[in-house]
This record gives structure tokens, sequence and C-alpha cells, in this order.
């Protein structure tokens, strides 16, 4: 079987007058997978969303869904949307919500099925008008996956959720990638998407400027943390060669430094007292901090 | 890889039909649509037309329904199209469902549909109300009629709430609905009918879409409109399309493609849809200024006389054409050859007062070149009456004779010595007080001359009908009258 992308941007640009919100973005969606993708705001996320979904045409470049056009009713009846701010009708009951959204697909779930896989039957039979911001969400993501999508396109499907809401919703994205469904997902919690990308696409300034695993993602940034207890002075350390910076955290220090190892032998060697030493890697956050700034940088310069 | 996704038409067919009934559903359970919208032509005609109009006569009941009808079929076209839409533009639904497989333009579908059952709801409603509670005399026809005319009427007031919902506010659509329901029904002639309205006001009418859906709801209860019915139609399709075509170009320029296909790139419109984008303006634009200075032409005018010229009586305009031009002959009846028909008009015919619920009642016969006229005058109403009565140019409302050329109505009489009056109905106002003069009738032959110039209550343009008769003491009459004559 051919692996065509399920999703494809081609070096797509689109202005709004004199802002460029994509600037030439290529970026694939393969089956299976679970895309984060990553970057702050008026990075171009949501227009290439949006340019994938049908709802606007690139100025250059080509979009495709299953290789189709995004217009196309029959790309779109392959996949399942949940958006970041939709008011739906509050007179309308989730499950008649759930059973309309499914009229539009060829074979959906039934909606009891999406109301039981998500836990929903207290709230199937209230107005949509009655449901805490939280069930909102839990609804419209029902929705989205209430037409038995290959590919689902979520948009901060958490935000407003409580913790145990969110877990649960996890587990259910991790079971539907399990089951060969595809996810892109964008979202502001980076913990999000450590915990469920299978790929990380990080954008800003409607680029893409890193893409990969989540590992290689944080191994893009060589930047770890020397945490430990020492009588060394913060402002000496601070000018030693591969140190950037220096904070002091209750007596404990925090060493930042592209260089851990020689560092590491350097403070050994100056404190043989030093005591409770951690070495950490940047996390996801960290790398996208790192990442995103040096790219504006560059931008700048 | 495609054959997994095709959709049956049978799916395809129900979720349309899903959408039309979740809509339906939707605003059902939407007081602040349902109730308004549903009630208040309800409530509006038992006020106007049952408890304040019924004593006006079942010809003026007729026009009150299908006015007030009309006031109903608007709100679901207007409120169902420009709130809502309005609103789901502005707070992301439109977006949404816009990237959701929706089948192509079942958006729109559902909302008309929606609104052509409210109108079926709503003319119902109305339509029992007229017959069981206001019991103005309505055929099957008739309903039947009523009921096409404000199912199909809603579907301008949708476009005009389509253009509304795709330029407006969610904040600002519900107030600008409102004005333009409301003044628009008022300028033409649903609250008010259009003759107590300004002259200006009058000649403006025909602008506005309820004005031609009003007429047409006139027609469908068999009273006179102006206008022929194909110019309303006319003037109806014409602001349909420009309000759609506008509502589709603005929405499209937002990358809303509430019809399905596809847009181009970056949201330029491509020269060919450009160009017929303006075609359909141009077209419409065409057809309803087509349709309207139709309409106006008649109101302005149009001789009255023929099956299809404006005349209503109530509904008319003061600006109302004048009657037909009145032929040259001065000698009106001499009944010398025994008969009571005129040389023009609906002759001579003897009545009383039974058909507004008097008990007087009187004949007639030609009798040696004169025509007699007895019976009984009763007392069961106030202001009774029997007598013979001359239509010059026809006995329906608003069918009107121009006399302006004619300056003196003679006859001569003879009779049981009571007083006598003529009367003369004219004008656009059935319930006016006619202008009347009295006259005995003595045992003798008299001459009686009655000098129009005199009579301030006479529109001379517009002669409905010359009658002859007593106005009481009760009890039984007996006059004749012979060799009538206006010149």
């Amino acid at each position: 079987m051919s692996q065509t992308p399920l999703a494809r941007l081609t070096g797509a640009v689109k202005k709004y007058g004199s802002l460029t919100a994509l600037d030439g973005l290529d970026l694939a969606v393969d089956r299976g997978e679970l895309l984060a993708l990553l970057g702050p705001n008026g990075a171009g996320k949501s227009t290439a969303i949006s340019i994938l979904l049908g709802l606007q045409r690139p100025d250059a470049g080509s979009a495709a869904l299953f290789g189709e056009d995004p217009q196309s009713l029959d790309a779109r009846r392959r996949i399942g949307i949940m958006m970041q701010e939709v008011m739906l009708s509050p007179v309308m009951r989730a499950r008649e919500l759930l059973l309309q959204v499914a009229s539009y697909y060829p074979s959906p779930y039934d909606p009891a099925h999406v109301i039981d896989r998500l836990n929903l039957g207290a709230i199937a039979e209230r107005p949509y008008g009655k449901l805490s911001g939280g069930q909102k969400r839990q609804v419209q993501f029902g929705m989205a996956l209430v037409g038995r999508p290959e590919l689902l396109f979520l948009d901060e499907p958490t935000v407003g959720l409580d913790v145990q809401s969110r877990e649960a919703l996890w587990k259910v994205l991790r079971d539907l990638v399990h089951e060969g469904c595809s996810i892109v997902l964008t979202t502001h919690y980076l913990e999000e998407a450590e915990a469920l990308a299978n790929r990380v696409a990080v954008m800003t300034r409607g680029k893409l400027v890193a893409g990969g695993t989540v590992e290689e993602i944080r191994a893009h940034v060589s930047r770890k943390t020397i945490s430990c207890r020492t009588r060394l002075d913060a402002a000496q350390i601070r000018t030693w060669p591969g140190v950037q910076a220096v904070g002091d955290d209750n007596g404990r220090l925090q060493i930042v430094t592209r260089e851990a190892e020689s560092v590491l032998y350097r403070l050994l060697a100056a404190d043989t007292d030093v005591r409770d030493i951690e070495v950490k890697r940047a996390g996801l956050a960290e790398a996208f901090t790192e990442i995103t700034a040096a790219s504006t940088s560059e931008k700048l310069q | 890889m495609s054959t997994t996704t095709a959709m049956s038409t049978g799916r395809i067919l129900a979720a349309y039909a899903t959408d039309i009934r979740f809509e339906l559903t939707k605003m059902l359970r939407t007081p602040a649509f349902a109730l308004p919208t549903l009630l208040f032509p309800a409530m509006f005609y038992l006020i106007f037309g049952v408890l304040i109009g019924a004593k006006n006569g079942p010809a003026e009941g007729l026009g009150t329904f299908a006015r007030l009808t009309v006031f109903g079929t608007m709100a679901p076209g207007l409120f169902g199209f420009g709130v809502s839409l309005a609103f789901e533009r502005e707070y992301g639904t439109l977006i949404y469902k816009q990237a959701l497989p929706m089948p192509h333009g079942s958006y729109l579908l559902a909302r008309m549909v929606m609104a052509m059952m409210f109108a079926a709801i709503i003319s119902t409603l109305m339509i029992l109300l007229a017959v069981f509670a206001a019991h103005v005399p309505m055929t099957a026809g008739q309903i039947a009629q009523t009921f096409l005319v404000q199912v199909l009427g809603v579907l301008p007031f949708c476009a005009l709430g389509l253009m509304v919902g795709a330029y407006a506010s969610g904040q600002a659509a519900p107030a600008l609905v409102n004005l333009i329901y409301i003044p628009m029904s008022f300028l033409s002639g649903l609250w008010v009918p259009l003759q107590f309205l300004p002259k200006f006001l009058q000649q403006l009418a025909p602008v506005w879409p309820s004005f031609h859906l009003s007429q047409l709801a006139l027609g469908a209860v068999g009273r006179d409109q102006f206008g022929a019915t194909s110019s309303h139609v006319l003037a109806l399709l014409g602001v349909t399309l420009l309000c759609f075509t506008i509502a589709m170009r603005k929405l499209g320029s937002g990358g809303m493609r509430l019809l399905g296909g596809k847009s181009t790139s970056g949201g330029t419109v491509s020269f060919a849809r450009r160009v017929g984008g303006l075609a359909a303006i141009a077209v419409s634009i065409a057809l309803f200024v087509a349709g309207v200075s139709g309409g106006t032409a008649k109101v302005v005018a149009a001789p009255a006389g023929t099956s299809e010229t404006a005349s209503a009586a109530t509904d008319a305009a003061a600006s109302l054409p004048a009657g037909v031009p009145a032929p040259a002959d001065t000698a009106l009846s001499d009944f010398d050859h025994g008969s009571d028909r005129t040389p023009y008009g609906e002759g001579w015919h003897a009545g009383g007062d039974e058909t507004r619920g008097g008990n007087s009642h009187a004949t007639q016969k030609v009798v040696d070149g004169a025509l007699v006229v007895s019976g009984t005058v009763g007392d069961a109403i106030a202001y009774p009456f029997a007598g013979t009565v001359f239509f010059p140019s026809g006995y329906e409302p608003g069918r009107f004779m121009d006399y302006s050329g004619k300056h003196t109505l003679s006859f001569r009489a003879r009779g049981d010595g009571h007083q006598y009056t003529v009367a003369f109905l004219s004008g656009v106002q059935v319930d006016a007080i006619p202008a009347m003069v009295t006259f005995t009738a003595g045992s003798d032959w008299t001459d009686v001359k009655i000098d129009l110039d005199s009579l301030a209550a006479l529109d001379r343009q517009r002669v409905h009908g010359i009658v002859i008769g007593s106005l009481g003491p009760p009890g039984d009459f007996r006059f004749e009258i012979d060799d009538v004559e206006l010149r």
C-alpha cells in the first residue's frame, strides 16, 4: 500500500495583507501517528489547520486531504474536527448534537457508543447550554469522534478539563491511535504533547522550525541543568567557560550549560564536598522555548 | 480507497432530513424566536380582526386576515435567517459547520424549510381564527391559496434575512431585523390600510417586498389587489434573487460556501464567478423594477374596471385611480320598456339591511313605465334601510365610476308621502358616511334635482353606488321613480 500522507501541505503560503501567516509550510500527516503541532501564538498553526480543513485556500503551494482537495466532501467525510471556539445551540441535547453530526458520515459510530466511550451518559440528555465548560469540550470531542474518522483534528482539546477528565481523554486518544486513527493535535500544554505525540512539529512565523519525535526535539537542545549543593559561590561559577547561567534555589545552585560534562568535572574538582548532584536534560517545554527563541532571533538578524 | 467513504444517496438524504428536523426542533425550543413568531400574528388578529374588526363586515375582515397573516409570514424568514446567521457567523458555529462534511446547501435548506414550516403553522392558526373566531367567510379554494401564498411568501424574507445575517454582527442583528420588520410591515399597509397613510408613503409602498406579498394575499382571498399578480410575483422573485446573491457574495468573500462547491485560491473570486454574480444582481434588479413599476403603474394610473386593475375599496390608496369614466349618456333609466336595467352598470336592485343584521326589506317592479319600490323598514338595527340601489360600475366593493363630468342627478318621484333619501356611496372608505339628500314623495309626481357640486362628502371620481330609499321610520313604505338622469 502506497503511503500517501493523510493530510499534506506543500509549500503553503498564506498572507493577510502585510502579515505572512504561512511562509512556505511543508507538513504531512501519516497514518497512525499523533502529530502535535506546536508554536507560539501567531505562528500559523490555526491557518495551517484551516487550510487543511478546506476553510481557506493557500495563496501559493497546495493542500491535500487523502490526496484530494480539502474542500471535497468525500475527503472531509474521513476526518473529525474539534475546534477551539465554537458556540453550539444551547437548546440542543448532547445526544442530538452527536446524532446530527453522525448523519453527515458514511459509517459513523452509534452516538450511544460515543456517549459510552466518553462517559457522557449523565449529560447526554441535557441541553448543551446547561453544561459546564469542560462538559461542553467533551461533547465537542464526541462530535469529532462520532463520524468514525481516519484522521482527527483537535484544537486545544483539553482546555477547561479537570485533571481526571484530561487523563481520561488522553487515554481515549492513545487508544484511538492504537486502533489506527491519526490525530493532529494543537495544544498549549507541552506536557500534553510530551505525553501523547509520536511526532512533534514546531512552527514559528509560518514555517516549520523543528520536527521529529519528542526525544529528538528534546535532544535538539544540548542545554542541561546541573543542580547541586556546594560551598562554591554562584558568581564564581558563572565565570567558568561553558556556563550560561547560575541560579540559587534555596541553597541549591542551578547551573545551566551546554557542556555539562566539563562543567561537572570542574565542579567536582573545585568542591569535593559537593552534594545532591542532579543533571537534567531540557524538557519539551525548554526545548520549545529555545527553538522558537532561536528562530526568532535568526529572523531578526 | 474512497469506496469506503462513498456515501449512499439514502444516507445523504437522511442527512438533509436530520438537519431540517434539528433546525425545526432548535427553533421551536428557542422561546425568544418561537413565541413571538407563532403567537404575535394570531394575537394581533384576535385584537384587530376579531375583537375590534368584527363589526366592519366580512370584506374588511378578509383584508385584515390577509394583511396580518403576511405580517406573520415575514418573521420566520427574517429572524430565522437574519439573527441566527449573524450569531453563527460571529461565534464560530458557521466555520465549524463549514468544516464538517455537511451535504451541499443543507445549512440553507434546513433553515428555509424551517421558515416555511413556521409560516405553515402561522397560516393554519390564522385560518382557524378567521373561520371559527372572526367568522370570515372563506372558500376552501381561498384557504388553499392563502396557505400557498404564505408558505412560499416566506422565501423573499429568508433571502432578506440572509443578507442581513451576512453583514450584521450577532449583537446588532436582532435590533436590525426589528428595524426592518416593524417599519416595513407598517409602511406596506399591514397594520393600517394604505389609504390611511400619507400619500408619499402610499406611493413608496411598492418598494417593500411585504407590499407585494400582501397584494398576493389579498388576491388569494378574493379581495381586489393593486396591480397584476404577475408583477408582484416578479418583484418578489427579484428581491429574493437580489438579496440572496448579495448575501452569497458577502459570505463567499469570507470563505463561506453555504451552497457547497469550491472556492478558488486565496479567496479571490474568479472572473467567471464575478461576472455570474453581477449578472444575477442585474437580472434580479431588473425583475424587481419590472415588478415594482408594474405595480406602481397600476396604482397610480391604471383605469379601473378591468379585472386585474387596482381598485380595492379599503386597501386602496387615496391615490387610487378614479373610477371608469362615465359614458356620455345622460339618461339612466326611464323604465319605459318595462325594465329596471340601465345603459351601463348593474341596473337597479331592491334591497334591505339584512346583510347588516337588520330586518328591513324591499321589492321592486316596473309598472307603467316607472319603478315601483315597496317594502318595510324594520327596527332590528340602528340606521335601518330599504330601497333600491344602482351600481354604475359593478357591485363588487371597489368598483367605481368617475362622474366628475356630471353635475346634476334628477328624477321624478311620487309615493306615500314619506321622506326618502338619496345616498351616494363613494370613495375608498366603505364605512364612511355617504353623501345624502332627502326628498318627500307625495301623491303627485314631483321633480327631484340634486346638485352634485354641493355635496361635500361625495367623491365624484369614485362613485360606487347610488341609493334611493327609506331610512325609516319603521313601517311599510312605497314610492315610485322615473326618468332618472345624470347630466
